[in-house]
């Protein structure tokens, strides 16, 4: 058996490891986004030459990558919003209330749950283009709103951390189902809106092959299929197209285009961390 | 107070007659309508009319005119490339698992025993990469892989690659996605992790200290047990995410000029199909086959970690 002083040290070297073997790879990326390259030569890291970088980002095809972080906002958000909306009361009422087609509801949301979502691409682009939607943000934001994962988050929630006494006093005082959710259940429940809403955001956030399907004009798509156009369009991999555009992207370019997409992530992280890691709802029953 | 609810429960259902409680059923039916039908209605639009119309197309005959029976599964299965795209999957999925599963509960643990802000900001780190998810992990990624550029250069030059197409080659692909996501996924389980360890009462812990278990024994008879819906979870979930593969090998195609076979997963097979030889039924039924495959493995897991579980 280890004494406690060595294990306190192995633990705190394998986390710091850890921690330097994740980090590092970031570091190196960021700095490159901090250098100067137009081909020719490559000069170190200084700020002025990552605000050149910026300059050439927005320069390239008249401003598209602010219209791309535009509608990523659009997207993303519509679709976090809704998926709070509609996760919150469903896993409520899958977890507290015993109503037809339960076990059904809670079947199928395991089942779209675990579905790869890119195996729907196709039928749902067929299934919108039927009703001549496509090119439509509001559209995508609506179908990004499908999240199971959320419900099933809700679900978990609702099962674990809400009390039965409780639920079971509001129903005593005279409150419907539809109000003890809302004025009992959905107060106490921050954490479950920043769980869903957080992991929502940064799916929507990053899907790529919706955004790739639905809305197919270069200008009005979303950043993660944005950075791909970079990518294609940059001498470093595709020399003899890239000839012939007016701005050339090379690697300090496409890094600090890709560093600015995920900083809504982070943000977003940073808001959410502390009701993802605090079980804070326990205290309604502990107290 | 529960004994009070409990009492006030009691004396209430005795007085209860029959009609009442049908009454009381209707409109707790009535209620759950109400909380679940934004997203029924989600559901439907985003999942079951997108299914149903893919499982209908994938019985059309090849022309689309009429019905095929199950000739497009026949010419799919019938491909070269499928049992290939199969196997591709199944060994990323043999690289990467075991890591990402053994790597996010030890440093779940690790981070769960450390002092609340050394703790927290280790369990940040390791998100970060996270939010490096799909197209922005693989700019990063290309940028590793590239000799010429990369921070780990002196690991490249140790396998004697001098060139983004040496290390990428076919053989290294199972690798290199797994790492991939190995980077971009870890984070983000250490946290949901940490979050279901901090949901252990405090009183179950100092319980089984009580009783003389060591730290070795709190974890393995409290700790685990106690986050195993999630790991079911986790597994579950990072399962399906493999099947779905498509980005990583896609656009590491693209930029190393047909290198490596755009029909390497499953669902670049489907997307050919569905765009390159403009099969729709076969497209159709590449997506019902990896539907059913990922849902195979899903309720086995679900059943397996007792996910969904009625415990009332």
């Amino acid at each position: 058996m280890l004494s406690p002083r060595l294990g306190r040290i192995g633990r705190i070297t394998t986390l710091l490891l850890v921690a330097a073997a994740f980090a590092y790879p970031l570091l190196a990326f960021l700095a490159v986004a901090f250098r100067h390259d137009d081909g020719l030569a490559s000069t170190g890291p200084t700020l002025d030459n990552a605000a050149d970088n910026w300059q050439s980002v927005l320069a390239f095809n008249d401003g598209v990558f602010l219209s791309w972080l535009t509608n990523s906002i659009i997207v993303a958000s519509t679709g976090s919003l809704i998926a709070v909306v509609a996760a919150l009361p469903a896993g409520y009422a899958l977890a507290r209330l015993r109503f037809r087609g339960r076990r059904l509801l809670r079947f199928l949301t395991l089942l779209t749950m675990v579905i790869p979502n890119t195996v729907l691409v196709i039928p749902i682009y067929l299934e919108v283009s039927a009703v001549g939607a496509v090119n439509n943000l509001w559209v995508v934001g609506l179908l990004m709103g499908f999240f199971p994962f959320g419900v099933y988050l809700a679900y978990i929630h609702f099962k674990t951390t809400l009390p039965n006494q409780i639920v079971e006093s509001a129903r005593l005082d005279g409150l419907t189902d539809v109000q003890t959710f809302f004025k009992i259940a959905l107060p106490i429940s921050k954490q479950a809106v920043a769980l869903v809403g957080f992991f929502s955001f940064v799916a929507n956030w990053t899907n790529y092959f919706l955004p790739l399907v639905l809305l197919p004009l270069s200008n009005s798509t979303t950043v993660s299929v944005g950075l791909q156009q970079l990518v294609s369009s940059s001498p470093l991999f595709d020399p003899t197209n890239a000839a012939g555009l007016d701005v050339r992207l090379y690697a300090p370019h496409l890094a600090l285009a890709t560093l600015v997409t995920t900083l809504p992530v982070l943000i977003v992280f940073v808001l959410a961390q502390r009701y993802l890691v605090r079980g804070q709802t326990l205290g309604a029953v502990k107290g | 107070m529960t004994q009070q609810v409990l009492v006030r429960h009691r004396s209430r259902t005795r007085a209860s007659s029959a009609p009442a409680v049908r009454r009381v059923r209707a409109r707790k039916g009535h209620a759950a309508a109400v909380l679940v039908a934004p997203y029924v209605l989600l559901l439907l639009v985003g999942g079951l009319i997108p299914t149903g119309y893919a499982v209908v197309k994938s019985l059309q005959n090849e022309a689309e005119t009429g019905f095929g029976g199950l000739s497009s599964y026949q010419r799919v299965a019938g491909d070269f490339r499928f049992v290939e795209t199969f196997a591709n999957v199944a060994l990323v999925l043999c690289v990467w698992m075991p890591l990402l599963l053994t790597a996010a509960v030890v440093l779940a643990l690790l981070v769960d025993a450390s002092p609340r802000r050394f703790g927290a900001s280790m369990r940040f780190v390791y998100y970060l990469p996270g939010a490096f998810a799909g197209i922005a992990n693989f700019m990063l990624w290309l940028f590793l892989l590239n000799p010429g550029q990369s921070p780990v250069d002196f690991l490249w030059h140790g396998f004697g690659y001098t060139s983004l197409n040496e290390v990428a080659q076919p053989g290294n692909l199972p690798f290199i996605i797994a790492a991939m996501l190995f980077f971009q996924g870890t984070g983000t389980w250490v946290v949901v992790l940490c979050g279901g360890l901090n949901g252990i009462p405090d009183e179950l812990l100092e319980a089984a200290k009580m009783d003389g278990a060591t730290a070795w024994g709190v974890v393995w008879s409290v700790k685990l047990p106690m986050i195993r819906p999630w790991l079911g979870y986790m597994t579950l979930l990072n399962l399906a995410y493999g099947f779905q593969l498509f980005l990583e090998p896609q656009v590491l195609g693209q930029v190393t000029h047909g290198l490596i076979s755009p029909q390497w997963t499953p669902n670049q097979l489907s997307f050919t199909y569905a765009y390159q030889i403009l099969d729709t039924p076969a497209a159709a039924a590449m997506s019902v086959i990896l539907l059913l495959v990922t849902l195979g493995l899903g309720l086995l897991v679900v059943h397996r970690s007792r996910l969904f579980q009625d415990e009332r």
